[in-house]
């Protein structure tokens, strides 16, 4: 903690003393304040790196967005890349579960697909192209 | 045949400016990522569908495919996971697929979708390794509605939203269960 506070200027010991209280910490909960804002600033960096954006709304409709640079660039960046690894929630690894358990029954759409698949005869569909203005 | 897929290569480059797509993403993916992807970094290959039908070739759409390796983002035991692969479980992502707006409801999306899943197929048959799903992130609702019409999952309910399909079912020699 001393590192940490040798590294804060005075109006950042203010921001953080006001952020302490509104969070219902006591003055000696400097590690446990810093804990809570580590644990809610890494949930929002991981929404930005999945290229989803953060609205605050209330009831009767008003949105504000979170918006600060180092976001938006997790954001550019996430919606840029390829992504090699995808990291699923615990939710999304229930769902893959019963997918992967489950009885395979194809939709007619999939079962049409891989039929066109094994035709010799497969052509694709003629375009036509709106006259250029 | 007017309709030819193409890896996208440099010889490609003046054909990318003309591509339409309400999405901006997909647009600037194709015009400023994907050559690069493709043989620089070799992180993606991107399929372009060339209509040579008026002679001068024209790009009606593309698909990008990647290796995708799906992991767990925590380390608590699931029960639900016992009877399943370990993770991660390898997979091919269908990264990007669009059809430029001058040309859409003609049944191109259909048959590129369905030249992506062939090539995943024709390598899970025959390629050097194996893997398990094939995955893509739906960039909104009409996207998703095309993927579950194919048999698609989606594995969340926000958008970009993450949406698997099992290819062991659909290799031949292999059982279901």
């Amino acid at each position: 903690m001393s590192r940490f506070q040798a590294l804060t200027n005075a109006v950042l010991d203010a921001e953080l003393e006001q952020l302490r209280a509104r969070l219902g910490l006591e003055p000696n909960q400097k590690a446990e304040l810093l804990r809570e804002m580590a644990a809610i600033a890494g949930w929002v960096a991981r929404q930005a790196e999945q290229g989803r954006r953060i609205e605050a709304r209330r009831a009767d409709g008003e949105v504000e967005p979170l918006a600060h640079p180092v976001l938006e660039r997790l954001r550019t960046a996430a919606e840029q890349l390829v992504s090699a690894r995808l990291a699923l929630s615990d939710a999304e690894v229930q769902r893959l579960a019963a997918v992967l358990d489950g009885g395979f029954d194809p939709p007619p759409a999939l079962r049409a697909a891989l039929a066109n698949l094994a035709r010799a005869d497969r052509r694709p569909p003629p375009l036509h192209w709106p006259p250029a203005a | 045949m007017a309709l030819r897929l193409e890896p996208l290569n440099r010889s490609h480059r003046p054909l990318l400016a003309d591509f339409q797509n309400p999405q901006a993403s997909l647009v600037d993916y194709l015009q400023r990522y994907a050559l690069r992807h493709a043989e620089k970094d070799l992180l993606a290959r991107t399929y372009l569908a060339l209509d040579t039908a008026m002679g001068t070739p024209r790009l009606a759409g593309y698909f990008s495919l990647a290796t995708v390796s799906v992991e767990r983002a925590s380390v608590v035991r699931l029960p639900e996971l016992d009877r399943l692969p370990r993770f991660p479980i390898p997979g091919i992502l269908l990264a990007r697929l669009a059809v430029d707006t001058r040309v859409r409801g003609q049944g191109l999306g259909r048959y590129l979708f369905e030249e992506a899943l062939g090539l995943t197929l024709q390598l899970a048959q025959t390629g050097p390794v194996a893997f398990r799903l094939f995955v893509t992130d739906a960039i909104d609702a009409e996207a998703a509605r095309f993927c579950q019409h194919f048999g698609l999952v989606p594995l969340g309910d926000d958008f970009p939203c993450r949406m698997v399909l099992d290819l062991r079912p659909l290799l031949p020699n292999r059982s279901s269960t």
